[in-house]
């Protein structure tokens, strides 16, 4: 009896330790990374549209927002500081817990090593810890917002000065702001050792006589974004120790002196925001590739697959990434032309910027070709979704090219314009990705089919639903509308616009809706969908067939001649 | 030309199979390798140098921080830190340190044990010597009044000096595991590449400390 209960024991032990939460099995983090990223963008999609609500009916009294917010709602109105906090933890969330999570971090544990000839990444139980200080940065951000004082309100960019001093400027700039700097410094920490085990898997992992040319192009995107995370991450983990000081430790890095605040003289002196916005920008416009990147891979990856060719050209997908990679390392200062920079500075970051076009438009050419050259293009969810990435990223790219001038940017730069040209690209393109990634490598995940009846009917209601809630926000930004700003229903001259802040409202509560089929297809297929066969898509690479070799005897090495026979 | 095959449909659902056993590895020169000890070896190298390049980062942001910040010190709130006399020979024994631990490696590898555990302490010694000096030189500025709020050229010796000193706390724990390995148990492969990793990377903080320290004396 008493062996008996050892043994259950012992075996519940193995099953969290080995099998379970703390699992080092690539497959198993791959999902734990997955689910993370799934929960956090069911919130952060939440917040947006208790945001959009706010914006369109400031005044609405909704009792429910009185028992959640007792102090930011009270008499069940929302307050700017609440909305405020809700735009701080939206965008929080969806850039790092979604956007970098989801593309990157769930889907290249799912198979990269499989994808490389491997059973397993190169540290399993450096894995398991990256995914544990991932959701301990998760934690910590959601305990920010549920302190007495309110959450952070300072936006996920956390500008000095305001971010910087601490509760004299506001609710919500207290504890709440620094715990928001710790959750985003430990998330630095667990990116970087994830990005540490793609890079080591890619070098030193693959099958022998897979060289670096014959990888797939998702393991390419991975490779270099997770270089991107090591090379971008450390400078914001710096910068926020930095800013941590100045706010618990008195220090004066990014405060100015002579600075006065609700009336109140703040003890600091010598400091520059512009300082903060220097390196914050150094990894903030990176991690606009760190989360763009994996996406071009996959989206590369299931193009040739379901065109049953392989890449149009493959060396060309090969460097078109890397070219961007390394010029989005040079091309911070864009997001600062209003900063006061040096007008030589600004163009010499615009030139660069614009030149970002040139590998864009490879890659997009890169992918039509691919398509338009296909014998036999199975239109299924995935591909679907892999088209409307294209869509969107072209859409998306052009409306930067607006941006990356700094005389067109002085206008536009504080305006819905660019909420709508980044969510169009870095949004809506990456999240389309994402799906495309779910659709395709679904039984991988879960052994079973995800549903491509409500999966089409998912793409066509969010491709349609994307660009009807998008595209009138850059006429918004057109007309001034300015971003970031809680009440615009007192502006006279934002009175046109209000009927189109309605329309976009409307369609963000419409879209979120239609966000609902994908989550029921998702779990329902989970445990419901129809089995799925040892490689439904025919894919050409090691993931589907581990045997690593073709019924010929050739080995699956990839770009795979493909035949177009079945 | 490859063919590819129909999909064959499972009778059930519940997760993919488990994967074939894959071809022996080891590298051809043209490819990865595998997890043989030498294949693990590579592996670590590249993850520490991987570390090694998100540590230079870190420390190219701070030092980039402190030059312009200097560069904006309008106000005359620069004031020059004088260099605690300890720091230098915390110096000194940083560098011996490096030099007692890369011997001890190659004793190692030779297979010298005795000599390599005598060096290897030594530098792991030197290390804590090292590391204990730098809080006797925070104590001593504090004593002299310098805090991090009143001047940033104090305020960014702190912070680089607390940022190595975290990098030092890490590697010196890699330190003591394979001096304590050396010492109580049986060596393993395994250990050696903690001692080859380790190593490097104690020799990498010990070139970014000179780098630091060269920037304290002639510039801050």
């Amino acid at each position: 009896m008493e062996a008996a209960t050892l043994t259950t024991r012992r075996s519940v032990r193995h099953r969290i330790f080995s099998t379970g939460l703390f699992s080092t099995d690539h497959r198993v983090i791959a999902r734990q990374y997955f689910f993370l990223s799934l929960f956090a963008v069911v919130v952060g999609v939440c917040l947006s549209l208790l945001m959009r609500f706010h914006l369109v009916w400031p005044q609405a009294k909704v009792s429910w927002f009185e028992k959640i917010w007792s102090v930011r709602a009270e008499s069940g109105i929302m307050t700017e500081e609440l909305y405020l906090s809700l735009m701080t933890l939206h965008g929080t969330i969806m850039v790092f817990f979604v956007l970098t999570l989801a593309p990157l971090n769930a889907f290249a544990n799912l198979v990269l090593p499989e994808q490389l000839g491997q059973r397993e990444m190169a540290f399993p139980r450096l894995n398991m810890l990256s995914f544990w200080v991932t959701m301990a940065s998760f934690l910590t951000l959601i305990a920010s917002c549920v302190l007495d004082e309110g959450g952070p309100i300072a936006g996920w960019t956390a500008y000095p000065p305001l971010s910087a001093v601490g509760s004299v400027s506001g609710p919500g700039e207290g504890l709440g702001q620094t715990f928001w700097f710790f959750s985003i410094g430990v998330f630095c920490i667990g990116s970087l050792l994830s990005a540490m085990n793609i890079i080591s898997t890619v070098i030193e992992c693959r099958r022998p006589g897979m060289s670096l040319m014959q990888m797939p192009l998702t393991c390419w995107n991975w490779f270099v974004t997770a270089i991107l995370s090591v090379l971008s991450f450390p400078v914001l983990l710096a910068a926020g120790l930095l800013i941590l000081l100045d706010r618990l430790a008195g220090t004066s890095f990014f405060v100015p002196g002579d600075l006065l605040i609700a009336e109140r003289n703040v003890d600091h002196s010598g400091g520059s925001p512009l300082l903060w916005q220097h390196l914050f920008w150094f990894f903030g416009h990176p991690e606009v590739y760190i989360a763009i990147l994996p996406g071009m891979g996959i989206v590369s990856h299931i193009i040739s697959n379901f065109s049953r060719r392989p890449p149009f050209s493959y060396r060309a997908s090969v460097w078109a990434p890397i070219a961007i990679a390394f010029l989005g390392m040079l091309v911070w200062g864009h997001h600062m032309f209003i900063s006061g920079i040096s007008p030589y500075s600004a163009l010499t970051f615009s030139l660069v910027t614009m030149s970002i076009g040139a590998p864009s438009a490879a890659l997009t050419l890169n992918w039509l070709g691919t398509a338009f050259q296909s014998p036999r293009l199975e239109l299924n969810t995935a591909m679907l979704f892999c088209l409307g990435f294209v869509s969107l990223f072209v859409t998306g790219g052009l409306t930067g090219l607006f941006l990356g001038q700094p005389e067109i940017d002085a206008y536009f730069h504080d305006t819905a314009f660019v909420v709508a040209h980044f969510h169009m690209i870095m949004g809506m393109a990456a999240l389309f990705a994402v799906f495309a990634a779910t659709f395709y490598w679904f039984p991988l995940m879960f052994g079973r089919m995800l549903g491509e009846e409500l999966g089409k009917l998912h793409f066509y209601l969010t491709f349609v639903g994307a660009y009807a809630l998008f595209l009138p926000m850059h006429f918004a930004g057109f007309a001034g509308n300015p971003r970031r700003y809680a009440d615009f229903t007192n502006f006279d001259f934002l009175k046109p616009v209000m009927p189109l802040q309605r329309w976009i409202t409307m369609t963000a509560f419409a879209l979120g809706a239609v966000q609902l089929i994908f989550i029921w297809n998702l779990f329902w297929s989970m445990l419901r969908g129809a089995p799925a066969p040892s490689n439904p898509w025919s894919g050409a690479t090691l993931e589907w067939n581990p045997e690593g070799e073709l019924p010929g005897g050739e080995p699956y090495f990839y770009p795979v001649k493909m035949d177009v026979t079945t | 030309m490859a063919t590819l095959t129909e999909p064959k449909v499972r009778s059930g659902g519940g997760p993919p199979p488990p994967i074939t056993p894959l071809l022996p590895r080891g590298g051809d020169g043209s490819g990865g390798s595998g997890p043989d000890p030498s294949a693990s070896a590579a592996t670590a190298r590249i993850a520490v140098y991987i570390g090694m390049c998100a540590s230079t980062m870190t420390f190219m942001a701070l030092l980039s921080a402190m030059f312009v910040r200097r560069g904006l010190a309008t106000n005359n709130d620069w004031h020059r830190l004088p260099v605690p006399p300890l720091l230098w020979w915390n110096t000194v024994a940083l560098l011996l340190s490096s030099v007692a631990v890369d011997i001890g490696r190659r004793a190692f590898r030779a297979g010298r044990r005795s000599e390599f555990r005598m060096l290897w302490l030594t530098g792991t010694a030197l290390g804590t010597w090292f590391l204990i000096g730098q809080s006797i030189n925070w104590k001593f500025l504090a004593d002299h009044g310098f805090y991090m709020q009143h001047n940033p050229a104090s305020a960014f010796f702190y912070v680089l000096t607390w940022a190595h000193a975290a990098h030092v706390i890490g590697a010196l724990a890699a330190l003591y595991y394979v001096a304590c390995r050396a010492l109580f148990f049986p060596f393993v492969p395994m250990n050696r590449n903690v001692l080859e990793v380790s190593a490097i990377f104690w020799h990498f903080l010990d070139v970014m400390w000179l780098l630091l320290m060269a920037i304290f004396e002639f510039w801050s």
